[in-house]
């Protein structure tokens, strides 16, 4: 299984995703090194994988960081409040697209569930940590998890 | 100008996929639709020159939506936009009679490419 997503799939996908919907440049997003921060408010967004391959793949954050991302993601200013709404619609897009394209690389083909977001991620019985990337963003940690089912 | 409506239940994709439009130098007039069933009901009503839909939305996925306009007669040019392209994702599309299929992240030269040969 751990073949099938590697750390650098998925930093890859989400490097794309950076550039091309958030800030509209490369270079955005890099790989965090060091420990991550541990959260103060945390803000999970995820989407689950059903079918021959089930699994999840989620991105957390701190909710001022998903906040700045909403704020990316709408071209707001950046001192302009963000909508409980807008917060949820933004954070969860980012892990619909994860979750999408990783998806596409899994050898069997299964249904995308709709986005979730959540204040701590509820976990996924029966599942194990396939991957996990830590993106710098605008010098903020952004953790991005896929789990399969073990 | 362009006629398009945009279908996808995240307001903010939709806003991107406005703004990419914008950016690759269309000039569209562009309604909204939050799922499969506002969109059906938008055609219905006023029949665009081109749909772009995402393909997960609840109360009408895309292909649904795509199948439910054939089914009533509609011919209307119709391209995914998803984050799912997976070639089977593809494949079905492109046999239910779907133009492209967008899969996200996009950006302005990859909505040029598919949308071009469409409005040639």
């Amino acid at each position: 299984m751990t073949t099938l997503i590697a750390g650098d799939d998925v930093y890859a996908i989400a490097e794309e995703l950076f550039t091309a919907m958030v800030d509209d440049e490369p270079g955005a997003v890099s790989q965090w090194f060091g420990d991550t921060p541990a959260w103060q408010v945390p803000v999970v967004a995820w989407v689950d994988l059903h079918g021959g391959w089930a699994g999840r793949a989620s991105v957390t954050t701190e909710r001022a960081t998903a906040d700045d991302l909403a704020r990316a993601l709408l071209q707001m200013g950046a001192d302009e409040p963000v909508l409980e709404e807008d917060l949820h619609d933004a954070f969860g897009e980012v892990a619909n697209v994860v979750g999408g394209n990783v998806k596409a690389l899994l050898p069997t083909q299964g249904t995308l569930g709709l986005p979730q977001v959540a204040d701590h991620d509820p976990g996924l019985p029966g599942s194990v940590l396939v991957t996990e990337v830590v993106l710098d963003w605008r010098g903020r940690p952004l953790v991005l998890r896929v789990r399969g089912a073990a | 100008m362009i006629r398009v409506l945009v279908a996808d239940d995240s307001r903010v994709m939709r806003q991107i996929v406005i703004r990419t439009l914008r950016q690759a130098g269309y000039d569209w007039e562009v309604r909204e639709a939050a799922d499969g069933a506002q969109a059906l009901e938008a055609v219905r009503a006023d029949e665009p020159d081109v749909i772009l839909s995402d393909w997960n939305m609840p109360e009408m996925t895309g292909i649904e939506l795509l199948r439910r306009l054939r089914a009533e007669g509609f011919t209307t040019p119709l391209g995914f936009v998803t984050s799912e392209g997976s070639p089977e994702m593809r494949e079905l599309a492109d046999r239910e009679g779907a133009l492209f299929l967008i899969a996200k992240p996009f950006t302005p030269e990859g909505f040029r490419e598919v949308i071009d040969p469409v409005l040639a």
